[in-house]
């Protein structure tokens, strides 16, 4: 429980604070903002959490498969295989 | 009780909730930032209607298919609509927002180089709707 606990508090400091402190601490822009760049730029960040997690996701599905394929040898027979029973 | 160790399916939430609350800040800042007008932008009403742009600056010049906007300035789009629905889209500078009979939808943008940009309705209006085009033109700041 300690251990999530202390998860949960290096998770909110290292990503959550920053993300509502970046997104409040905002001055009022003086300046005429360039809509391109900033919606392009949110496109492409967007785009490398959406593959990075597709990939982490895929990768991790792909592995499931092979690892736990019935012709691995390295599978293990269920209890209710061993008995027969499925 | 679950009858083995939770802790991977803790981080699994923890990660899929910063992500998620990141992600959402993120997107919800740039929209913020977006949708500020600065102070001084020029209003420029825009019509559409079966099938071409109407504009009007606020010295009561009337455009019709052209626009003629200056670099370097901020101009604010009141944007509406006469008979159906259109949608004012200016790619190259990523402004887009729907043209609706009756009411008036405001977008603005800042041009920053002289130049020609494409200007089209993103809203299938009608049989000429792929030609309802024009022209956006960017000039040199006056001074």
């Amino acid at each position: 429980m300690r251990s999530i606990v202390g998860l949960f508090v290096i998770i909110v400091i290292l990503i959550i604070i920053p993300s509502i402190d970046y997104a409040f601490g905002q001055e009022e822009p003086g300046k005429y903002l360039d809509r391109r760049a900033l919606i392009w730029n949110l496109f492409f960040r967007m785009m490398v959490v959406a593959f990075t997690i597709g990939a982490v996701v895929s990768g991790t599905l792909f592995w499931l498969c092979w690892r736990f394929r019935e012709s691995n040898p390295k599978a293990v027979q269920t209890k209710y295989e061993q008995a027969g029973e499925w | 009780m679950a009858g083995h160790s939770t802790w991977p399916e803790w981080v699994y939430v923890g990660v899929v909730i910063a992500l998620l609350v990141w992600v959402g800040a993120e997107a919800w800042e740039v929209e913020r930032l977006v949708e500020h007008v600065p102070e001084g932008a020029e209003v420029i009403k825009v019509t559409g209607q079966q099938w071409f742009w109407t504009f009007e600056h606020e010295d009561g010049t009337k455009e019709i298919g052209e626009l003629h906007v200056q670099a370097g300035k901020a101009y604010k789009f009141e944007v509406t609509a006469k008979d159906v629905n259109h949608s004012f889209n200016i790619p190259d500078y990523v402004v887009l927002m729907d043209a609706i009979p009756g009411r008036i939808h405001t977008v603005w943008f800042a041009p920053t180089e002289p130049g020609e940009h494409e200007i089209q309705c993103r809203e299938y209006c009608g049989l000429i709707h792929y030609n309802m085009r024009g022209k956006l033109i960017v000039e040199e700041p006056l001074s």
